[in-house]
């Protein structure tokens, strides 16, 4: 509060040394909150997009599931769920980088580009692999088991650059979960991209969500 | 706690700079960037919940006493300035906190004073 009144009559009253350490934590935190983008939503959206869309992939070959989705209504649900997960990290990412410059932000931005561009080329590498012909379980696993292992890579990458141990773990469970897609066969390998993929996800944005409600450390 | 009570007077040893409110926020939040990062006006000013023209103030002092360093540029011709932390403005925080935590828990050779 005492800064509010600073704020308002422009003038400052000296505080006492317990005060200006209480002032110096509270800001600290403040200024990282406003700071750091919110991380829940870098993972969150992704984590629903893998397990609704690809699970609904799943649903849309006959399996010991009862229910059995049309291929157009799963292509639909896909398509929305990840180009809202685009949307939705791009806009995070930009929103925490406005006003500011300097090594943190191009590393930031860099190793955004770094899934642009580590797709583009998986996209252009399976393509390439795919014309020369090749039965439609190959290419399915091919998309699977590839995507994965980028996606982990990227996360070790991920955790590498932002010194996050959790977010390199998870990178290292996106490799598992590719590998074991590709062996799973298909239609497995969209149930555990679904499941295992979505869930790694989930649970990082879930350790996220705790970390930011964990109540701050006293100086 | 009696010591959160000690009186300003008592505290001769303080940078004067930084021992002001809202210059103590301004530094604590331009601390939290890493070094090198850089901050644009309106961001800091949105960041600090301050006023313009206070923001400006206390950046001013700042800036005289060389603990913080003002970059003005332009972007896409809207002119754009852009405020750090300068190495003598960390160190300074750095030197007042360990100040402060002396005084609140001054050295003894009393075990568990």
């Amino acid at each position: 509060m005492t800064d509010r009144n600073t704020e308002a009559t422009g003038h400052d009253d000296p505080l006492s040394a317990g005060e200006s350490l209480a002032l110096i934590e509270r800001q600290h935190q403040q200024a990282q909150r406003g700071l750091e983008p919110n991380v829940v939503l870098f993972f969150g959206p992704w984590g629903v997009a893998y397990l609704l869309g690809f699970g609904a992939i799943f649903l849309t070959y006959p399996t010991a599931l009862p229910i059995r989705l049309a291929g157009w209504a799963a292509a639909v649900v896909t398509a929305v769920l990840f180009a809202s997960a685009v949307v939705i990290t791009a806009v995070t990412g930009a929103r925490a980088g406005r006003g500011l410059r300097g090594p943190s932000q191009a590393a930031g931005i860099m190793y955004g580009w770094s899934w642009t561009l580590g797709f583009s080329a998986l996209t252009a590498v399976n393509l390439g692999v795919t014309r020369l012909g090749l039965p439609d379980e190959a290419v399915t696993l091919l998309w699977s088991g590839s995507s994965l292992l980028l996606v982990g890579v990227l996360y070790l990458g991920g955790g590498a650059l932002f010194q996050d141990r959790f977010q390199y773990g998870l990178g290292v469970w996106m490799l598992v979960s590719g590998a074991c897609s590709v062996f799973a066969g298909v239609p497995g390998n969209f149930a555990v991209v679904a499941l295992a993929g979505g869930g790694g996800l989930l649970l990082t944005a879930g350790y996220f969500v705790l970390r930011q409600c964990r109540p701050a450390v006293a100086a | 706690m009696s010591a959160t009570g000690v009186a300003p007077e008592v505290m001769p040893e303080l940078d004067p700079v930084i021992h002001a409110q809202a210059r103590l926020r301004v530094t604590v939040a331009l601390a939290a960037l890493a070094a090198g990062d850089q901050i644009t006006f309106p961001r800091l000013q949105q960041l600090l919940e301050m006023s313009a023209g206070n923001l400006s103030t206390h950046l001013r002092k700042l800036e005289d006493a060389g603990y913080v360093q003002l970059t003005k540029t332009h972007q896409r011709r809207t002119p754009v300035t852009y405020i750090s932390l300068t190495r003598a403005g960390r160190r300074a925080l750095e030197d007042y906190t360990v100040a402060l935590r002396m005084l609140l828990t001054p050295p003894t050779e009393q075990p568990g004073g």
